[in-house]
Parts: structure tokens; sequence; C-alpha cells
């Protein structure tokens, strides 16, 4: 399989401190990169870089062998890529409809053709039945869906996921998973920090952990998870 | 929607009869057309885009100066100065944006301040291009189709198509993919990006064509004037009174500004007369009982609240 998303040696410093140090990735298309680490250890700066939010100092970044790593998030968007955001940012006053068909709008300029797209989109995430009420006082797995509908409604061929798991209670969770796991059945790439190591184990082919900047392990996620110096990562030295 | 357009052919209707029904209240209602249209005008940047200016009365200025300096100065028809004045203030926009937009909130806000300074000190003090502090003169204008463009009717049915124009503006926008791309850069940027959306772009094309419609709006004040003072239509107060209409009526909504005129405008004329000095006294309570019970403004809670209503009822069946 040919890859879809590769970072050579991304490094991002705030100020003297080095967020992200020297993280390479490759992803093939079709598959699911597991990203993990405990709190601080450089995934969500990793991932804005990937996607364009956070500019790294060195190192290079190519969507289907184009280079994007001077290209601001907007046109990213354009190329290729879809994010969800940590915390969900629905537009409130606007329906579940409209939220998506703003996204959707990015490949259909027509409005009928949006609508038609933002609605196949609700359709799938299971939402299509409230399209016409408006997101505020969704329901906190309800407001994942929609904001998961939003990424999906620019066709991306790589999707970002973060934490989308997060919060979740079970039967929510299982679902989710479950709808991931489709995704990935139409091509899809994805990219995922997520915290949840039920997710993480059930979806993820490929899995890097990292701790303070740099990625300390990779590879599967069931030998990943036993890896000593995964779990000291996590729990500290005794 | 629909009853949008509606009521949008039914005010049309009236406005058009208001004349022959009102003949001795003219002037209000050219006043409060501006008022309305400026407002609107104005909503386009600071509603629906969010970015909030108070540096509009430098695009009526340059409207009305376009106007009054090309016919008093260089014979230009009102009409073709007008139209230079549309571009001239779609380019300033476009400039004054591209220096601005990287401030945020209230950074943004009180850089239109200083930008607006700027155009009233060089119209105050550029005399050989604008007069100078002693303003300008409208002595003759063209009659163009015999009508007398110095008559309070003309003047009346200018400003009602300048109005219309704007709400009609508003009213496509607010269903197009524009008007969308507005809504998403407003409420989160970062989120409109992950959507594909250039917030930069969206905001410079919201900023010229607010800035192009306040002076049309401008042109017609200069011909309702005939006269016009650096000191007035340049100053703060003026953009100030701009930016409260739109926010006292309701931010980011259709009719909001026009409701925002007719109760500025409105009041303070009524209390203008009874009241005397008593007057801005009244102006300041209204705008605190706005701000503190309706944040959104007049037609922005109601609207916000309707649709609580009917989504709770909904949740409950």
């Amino acid at each position: 399989m040919p890859s879809a998303l590769r970072a050579d040696g991304i490094t991002v410093k705030f100020g003297g401190v080095v967020a992200v140090n020297d993280v390479s990735l490759d992803v093939e298309q079709g598959k699911i990169l597991g990203l993990i680490g405990p709190n601080g250890a450089g995934k969500t700066t990793l991932f804005n870089a990937l996607t364009g939010f956070v500019t790294p100092q060195e190192g290079r970044i190519y969507l289907h062998g184009n280079e994007i790593t001077r290209l601001p998030p907007y046109k990213r968007t354009r190329v290729g890529i879809g994010r969800t955001f940590q915390t969900e940012r629905p537009f409130e006053e606007l329906t579940l409809l409209e939220n998506v068909l703003i996204a959707a709008f990015l490949k259909e300029p027509k409005r009928k053709k949006a609508e038609q797209l933002a609605m196949d989109v609700l359709e799938k995430v299971g939402l299509a039945d409230r399209y016409d009420q408006p997101a505020l006082d969704l329901n906190l797995a309800r407001r994942r869906r929609l904001e998961l509908a939003k990424a999906l409604a620019v066709q991306p061929s790589v999707l970002f996921l973060d934490e989308m798991m997060a919060g979740l209670n079970p039967p929510a969770l299982k679902e989710m998973i479950e709808f991931v796991r489709r995704l990935t059945d139409q091509n899809l790439t994805i990219v995922m920090v997520e915290h949840i190591m039920e997710a993480i184990i059930e979806l993820s082919d490929h899995v890097i952990v990292m701790a303070n900047g740099s990625v300390i392990t990779e590879g599967l996620p069931r030998d990943v998870i036993e890896d000593p110096r995964v779990i000291t990562a996590y729990l500290g030295e005794d | 929607m629909k009853k949008h357009y509606v009521i949008f052919a039914g005010l049309v209707l009236m406005g058009i009869f208001y004349p022959r029904m009102f003949p001795g209240y003219l002037s209000v209602a050219i006043t409060l057309l501006l008022y309305a249209g400026w407002a609107t005008s104005w909503d386009i940047l600071g509603g629906w885009a969010g970015q909030v200016s108070l540096g509009h009365a430098s695009f009526v200025g340059l409207g009305a100066y376009f106007v009054a300096v090309g016919t008093s100065h260089h014979e230009i028809a009102p009409w073709w100065a007008v139209l230079m004045a549309l571009f001239a203030a779609s380019l300033v926009a476009y400039l004054w944006g591209r220096l601005t937009f990287k401030l945020k909130g209230p950074y943004f806000t009180l850089s239109t301040i200083a930008i607006a300074e700027i155009f009233r000190l060089v119209a105050i003090n550029e005399g050989w291009l604008t007069g100078g502090a002693t303003g300008v003169f409208i002595m003759t204008l063209p009659e163009p189709f015999g009508l007398d463009l110095f008559s309070r009717q003309v003047n009346y049915y200018l400003a009602l198509a300048f109005a219309a124009i704007t709400v009609l503006v508003v009213m496509l926008i607010s269903r197009s993919k524009f008007g969308y791309q507005l809504r998403a850069v407003r409420e989160d940027e970062d989120s409109a990006m992950a959507s594909g959306i250039n917030p930069t772009t969206v905001k410079l094309k919201a900023f010229m064509l607010s800035g192009a419609l306040t002076a049309l709006g401008g042109g017609i004040y200069a011909i309702f004037l005939s006269f016009i003072e650096p000191h007035i239509i340049f100053y703060l107060l003026l953009s100030v009174q701009i930016a409260l209409t739109a926010i006292i009526g309701g931010r980011g909504t259709i009719w909001g500004p026009c409701i925002g005129a007719l109760l500025v405008v409105g009041s303070g004329e009524i209390f203008r007369t009874t009241f005397a000095e008593a007057n801005m006294l009244i102006y300041g309570l209204l705008i605190m009982v706005v701000v503190i019970f309706m944040p959104r403004g007049i037609v922005g809670e109601p609207a916000r609240y309707l649709i609580r209503r009917v989504y709770a009822k909904r949740a409950q069946s």
C-alpha cells in the first residue's frame, strides 16, 4: 500500500521548550495510526503540526507524496486532511445540517448539492433525524458525532481524530469504535490521539508512544502496551 | 426565509407610500433609513463576520467626500462619484483589513478607531483635496430625468433604495455559502480552517462589501446635507452610533440593524424635542437596558429564545 501520510524528523519548539523532538512517522493508506502517551508528551502538538495549526521548526510532512509542511491549515483541508477538535466546537446557533453544510461547501459549492452531501454525512453518523435542530444542548456523544460529521464532510483522505473517545459511556464508546473501524473500509487513513486504551487496541494498525516530546517506542498495539518503557512512562519509576 | 422576503416587500411598499402619508416628516425618515442602511452594512462585518469596527464613519466620509468634492470641485456627476467611492471604499477596506485582521477582538476594534482618526485628520488638513476644516458645499447638482436631487422627496427615495439594497444583500448572503463562511469565522476561526475556509479572505470580503455599501450611504448623505464638515462626518461618534444601532437591534440578524435604527433614531427624535438635553440620558439608558437584559440585541435575544423553546418542545415529545 502506498504511503498516505509521512513525516520526517518533526521538531516543534515553544521558546526554549522542545514539545516535539525529531518525530517521524509513515501511515499507509487505509490504516489507522494510534498516538498515545502521558499528558504533556507532545501528542497534541505533533497532531497540530501535522494538521497545520502549529509550524514545526524542523522536518517535513508529505501527504500522498506531496510536501505540505508549509501549507496553512485551510489549504491542508483542501488537499485532503480532515480533523476533529478535542473540545468539540459546533456552531451552536446553527442547525446540525448547517453545521455540516459549512464543511460540505468545500467540495460542493452549490447549496443544493452541498445540502445533499451534508445530509448523507449526517446519515452516516446517525444524526440525520435531528438535522434541523440547533447544535446547542446536544449531549456529549452527539456532539462528538457532529464533530466527526464536520470532519467527514470535507471528504478527507486522511482523517485526524483528537481524543474522540474520551468521556463516552461504554455503549457510546463501542458505537464510536465500530464507526471508526467502518471508515477505514472506505480506504480512509486515520491518525488518532487517544487515551482510551480499549479504542487504541481495537482500532490501531500501528501505535506510536510518545513521552517528553520523543517517540519512546512503536509497533503493534498489543506489543506496545506491554513494553516496560511504556508502563514506566505512564506510571513513573518506582 | 420566504417570510423575510414577504416582510421586505411589505416594508418597501410602505416606504414607497410614506412620503404621501407623512410629507412633513421626511427628514427624520431619511436619517432613519440612512442609519438602517449603515447599520446593516456595518453588520456584515461586525455581526456576520464578528469583527467589531468603530471606524465606519471613514466609509461614510469617503462616500460623502467623493460626491461633494467630485460635484463641486471637479464637475463629476454624483452617480459617477458614488461609483468611484464604491471602488475607493473597497480598496481602502482591503488595505485596512490586510493591515489589521491579524489583531483579534478588542485589539481589532481599537485599531479601527486609530485608522479612522487618520482619515479625519487628512480630511481636515489636506485642504487642496478636501476643502479642509471648513468643509465642502454642494451648490449645484445635475438633474437626471428632470429630478431635483436637492428635493427632500428625491433624497428620501435615494435613502429608501440604499436601505433596501443593504437589507437585500444581507438576505441573499444569509443563505449563501459566503454567509455560512462568515458565521463559521465568527464562531471559531480554527474550526473554520478545519472546514477549508481561509478566515482572512472571508473577513476581507466582508469588510470590502461592508465598506462599499457604507460609502454608498455616505454619498446619499452628502446630497441630503448638501454641506459636509470633516469634524462631523469622519468623527468617532458617527462610527459609534452606526455600531450601536446594529448592536442594539441585534448583531448578525437580518432585521436587527433596522429595528435598531428605528429605536435609536426614533427615540432620539422624540426625546430631543420633549426632553432637550436629557435626550442623551435616555439614549444612555436605552443602551444600558439592551446590554444588560438583551445582550444579543432586540431581535437576537427573542430569536435565540424561540429556537430553544421549539427545540425543548421537540425534545419532550
